[in-house]
């Protein structure tokens, strides 16, 4: 024994146990050495503090007073041991055991034995530090494992937790029936029984890195090895890597994926893609092939030339590379709607857009897309045609309707300068021939008095000429916008404007009630205007009978307008004549009139939309039907 | 289309005549009628109850009024510049409560006295209603008479009263 | 003394017109002619050959006038304070609605437009007689 110190050098005992009661106070965990009966014999401040005792309360009392099981055994040698053997074992050890406070509380603890020789037999020294502080971590962390298996099971992949040794710690189902094997038959195996080669590899430091340097270059990424079943068939695997710390150091989660229907779908894929690439080049557009990403996956010959690039220098790159605006965009969901629906709104669309060549060059493009389902989600194939040609035809045609406008417009504003300028002198020709016939009628000879009525008649007819003429054209030049309005009211007007000949005549306007229509409310006067006149007009003897009604129109939302009449009526051969300019079917003897007035009126009716026809028979009156738009569906109705 | 009037006048017997008088013009018109120079700005700028109220095309103003005087309603008229061109035609019920001159000077486009007797009131009207209505231009767009319209239908003259007149409203 | 009438009018046709259809119309006026709008001013200011005019009880305007347009011509007379009371209406071809418009914010006083028709336009001045000279009060009537 060497640590046996002699009796007789008590004095150095004492120098001894002072020492040690320094160092036993120094330390930070509780001390408490014990005898071999299992009495304390020594005690340090910590230990006073942890157990809530005073010292001397505790000195020479049984060590089981605070720790109630597990420590005084350990030093009782049985019937196979010695007590020195008994303790060597235990020595160093970290034992976990429960103490009692003197008030009653129980906490864990971890205690640490070291013997010490001395005078009395041999001492031991407990360290007994309080763990209640781990204890309440680890309790934690086995309810998180608790947890996280649950996400294990619940996840779709198998999975497999590998520590850094490359055995399997934890395993979910999906595993299990993936690779063959019961759960029993792959915990604490080497993950090389069921992934032969690439995934060990991957958790082992090499010499250029440490263990987490290597995994951290894993993780995350999708790898793609061969996986090994219990019956030693092989499939095609993805796994994603991701860590996991543990009391037990760094693990490693493997999420598993059997890929062999898509390796399959892969290789369909390239043969369709084969395929495909033959009907892609057949195609006369530029044709490119995007994912939902963006990027161009393929592309035809004709896209090479068009954008002026190499295949390879298209390939994988954005397609707003050349096209910048409106397709990627066409791609991408937003809140409102998922992929597909962003596709679906967009798909066999015609759209225009501008394109541009790798040299920076702008043209314009209009695209068609449709979309092809493929392993890698929905690609979309963009049919692109270069319409500059028919832009630039496009814009020739416009040019010329806008260069028709235009003379039309001219040709409009000629005739209402040209015959409101002409009213000038005109006027002193017509009041001053007038001016003559009143005054010197019959003081003059009869020559005078002719050749006077002729003038006077001559300009008078002239007048009307030129005022119709301008009548016509103010039509198109000085129409108002069309709103609803009562049609009732523009005939009332135009036969209060009529009343005159009305009256002259005895005729017998009648009308049914009319409805609200769309109309210029001064031109529609006017065309009841001309209609009733002329029905008025064109009668060989009796009384005028005219009647206006209204029909509806169910299926284009109009009412078709009758003006029908007991008058002289027209051959069937003049119905389209009559609606021409200057086309009269009577000697000005018989009926007054320019001949502008029906033309007056068709051009009304047109530019409202509707068209005017007859029908007549001479000698049986004269139907003069046209149609306008319904205004009852107008929010501006402006109705009695 | 009826000409939009205003008649801006407090005494009902006026209004009633005026209402008559307008009835029987040759040009339908609508008459609206406000008492005092503050409903007639409202009416104007349509304000308050007057938000849906029709420009009037022509505005007859009696120059004696409660509330805002028919002068002060004159001079704020015609120096709004949406308001100014509608022609504006001022009644006075005797010489001596208004100049004349500077009626015209306020810019009155015209000044009428009222006659005492219930014959001239009315011969008064009708002229200044034939005149206003049926001859002169008045600033708006629709107004537009009926005189230019084309052959194949006569022309009417102003001599006979129509014999439709059912747009004629009273104010 | 009779109505005093400034008509501003380049055409003689129209200004014998206007004659005959006053004179028809039976009512006692003293017409003065101006055939351009410096004319007018003139006539207006009784400046130059003009230093003996009346003041005018009523102005008959065309607006196409030759040197001084009529618009210019309504303006200055509704910017003159000595001249603005005088009621100044337009007598002319045109019906656009720009010119009526425009011209009632000049401060014209009435718009009337030359009908085509000798009747109707001896209708017109009839009804400027029958309105503007014997119903409606002028401002120089009352002063007289």
């Amino acid at each position: 024994m060497k640590n046996v110190i002699e009796r007789s050098d008590a004095k150095n005992l004492a120098q001894m146990e002072g020492k040690y009661r320094g160092l036993l106070e120094a330390a930070p965990d509780a001390m408490v050495v014990v005898n071999q009966r299992g009495e304390i014999d020594l005690l340090n401040v910590q230990a006073e503090k942890q157990f809530g005792y005073r010292r001397d309360e505790l000195l020479g009392q049984k060590v089981t007073t605070i720790i109630p099981r597990g420590f005084a055994e350990r030093l009782v040698a049985d019937d196979l041991r010695s007590a020195a053997d008994a303790l060597d074992q235990q020595i160093g050890t970290g034992i976990e055991l429960v103490a009692l406070r003197k008030d009653g509380t129980e906490f864990p603890i971890e205690i640490m034995l070291s013997p010490l020789d001395s005078a009395e037999g041999m001492l031991v020294t407990a360290a007994i530090r309080d763990i209640s502080v781990r204890k309440a971590a680890e309790q934690h962390l086995a309810q998180m494992e608790g947890r996280y298996r649950g996400l294990l099971e619940a996840a779709p992949d198998a999975m497999v937790v590998v520590n850094q040794s490359g055995e399997i710690v934890l395993l979910n189902a999906q595993a299990e029936k993936q690779f063959g094997y019961r759960r029993d038959e792959l915990l604490g195996q080497k993950v090389t029984n069921i992934i032969p080669i690439g995934f060990a590899e991957r958790l082992i430091a090499d010499d250029l890195r440490s263990a987490a340097d290597a995994l951290g270059q894993q993780i995350g990424t999708g790898i793609e090895l061969v996986a090994l079943r219990k019956d030693g068939s092989e499939f095609p695997i993805e796994i994603m890597l991701s860590p996991l710390d543990s009391t037990e150091g760094i693990l490693v989660t493997a999420a598993i994926r059997d890929i062999s229907v898509r390796r399959a779908a892969d290789e369909h894929l390239s043969q369709m893609e084969g395929r495909y690439r033959g009907l892609l080049e057949a195609a006369p557009d530029a044709m490119v092939v995007v994912n939902q990403s963006g990027e161009i996956v393929l592309l035809n010959a004709q896209a090479e030339k068009q954008f002026g690039y190499h295949r390879d220098e298209l390939l994988g790159q954005q397609v707003t590379t050349v096209i910048p605006e409106g397709f990627a965009e066409r791609l991408i969901a937003d809140d409102l709607r998922s992929d597909e629906d962003a596709l679906a709104q967009q798909i066999g669309t015609g759209i225009e857009l501008d394109g541009v060549r790798k040299d920076g060059s702008f043209f314009p493009i209009e695209i068609m897309l449709s979309p092809l389902e493929s392993a890698e989600g929905m690609l979309v194939t963009a049919a692109i045609r270069d319409i500059t040609a028919r832009n630039s035809a496009e814009e020739h045609l416009v040019r010329k309707m806008d260069e028709l406008n235009r003379s039309n417009e001219e040709l409009e504003q000629f005739a209402y300068i040209a015959s409101h300028d002409l009213q000038e002198p005109l006027r002193m020709v017509a009041s001053y021939t007038q001016l003559l016939a009143r005054r010197y009628t019959g003081r003059l000879d009869a020559d005078a008095d002719e050749f006077i009525s002729f003038a006077v008649d001559g300009a008078a007819r002239m007048q009307r000429l030129i005022q119709d003429l301008l009548a016509f054209s103010r039509v198109g030049t000085k129409g108002k916008d069309l709103v609803a309005i009562p049609s009732g009211d523009a005939l009332d007007r135009a036969l209060k404007n009529l009343s005159g000949a009305i009256e002259d005549s005895g005729a017998i306007v009648t009308f049914d009630p009319l409805p609200s229509v769309l109309a210029d409310e001064m031109q529609l006067i006017q065309l009841f205007q001309n209609l009733v006149g002329n029905a008025i007009k064109y009668q060989n003897a009796g009384i005028p009978k005219v009647h206006v009604s209204a029909e509806r129109c169910a299926e284009d939302d109009k009412w078709v307008f009758k003006v029908r009449d007991n008058g002289i009526g027209i051959d069937p051969q003049y119905y389209d004549r009559i609606f021409g300019m200057f086309k009269r079917l009577h000697k000005r003897e018989e009926f007054a009139g320019t001949g502008i007035g029906l033309a007056i009126c068709k051009k009304i009716v047109e530019r409202h939309g509707g068209a005017i026809s007859v029908e007549s028979q001479p000698g049986e009156g004269s139907t003069f039907t046209f149609d306008l738009i319904s205004g009852t569906n107008q929010v501006n109705e402006t109705g009695e | 289309m009826p000409v939009e009037v205003l008649l801006i006048e407090d005494s009902p017997g006026d209004i009633r005549l005026m209402q008559e008088a307008f009835r029987e013009a040759m040009t339908p018109t609508n008459l609206s009628v406000v008492c005092d120079g503050d409903e007639a700005l409202a009416f104007l700028r349509l304000e308050g109850t007057h938000a849906a109220a029709p420009r009037p095309e022509l505005i007859l103003l009696d120059l004696n009024l409660p509330k805002i005087d028919g002068r002060e309603v004159l001079t704020q008229i015609k120096s709004d510049d949406d308001l100014k061109m509608i022609p504006i035609i001022v009644l006075t019920s005797s010489e001596a409560e208004g100049d004349v001159v500077a009626i015209y000077h306020m810019q009155a486009n015209c000044c009428l006295l009222k006659p005492t007797d219930l014959d001239s009131f009315k011969s008064l009207i009708k002229t200044t209603t034939d005149f206003w209505l049926s001859l002169a231009k008045l600033p708006h767009e629709y107004r537009r008479p009926m005189d230019r319209f084309p052959e194949d239908t006569p022309i009417p003259s102003h001599g006979p009263q129509a014999r439709i007149a059912r747009n004629v409203s009273g104010g | 003394m009779p109505l005093q009438i400034l008509l501003v009018e380049d055409s003689p046709g129209d200004v014998r017109l206007t004659k005959e259809a006053f004179r028809d119309a039976g009512k006692t006026v003293e017409l003065h002619v101006a055939v351009d709008g410096v004319e007018a001013m003139q006539f207006l200011r009784k400046e130059g050959a003009h230093a003996d005019a009346p003041r005018p009880d009523f102005i008959l305007l065309d607006l196409n006038l030759p040197k001084m347009d009529g618009r210019e011509v309504l303006a200055l007379i509704k910017q003159d304070e000595s001249l603005r009371s005088i009621p100044t209406v337009i007598l002319t071809t045109s019906d656009a609605e720009a010119d009526i418009v425009h011209s009632y914010q000049l401060r014209a006083n009435c718009y009337l437009s030359k009908p085509v028709q000798l009747e109707q336009f001896e209708a017109i001045v009839r009804s400027i007689n029958d309105f503007w000279l014997t119903k409606a009060k002028l401002p120089q009537q009352v002063l007289s």
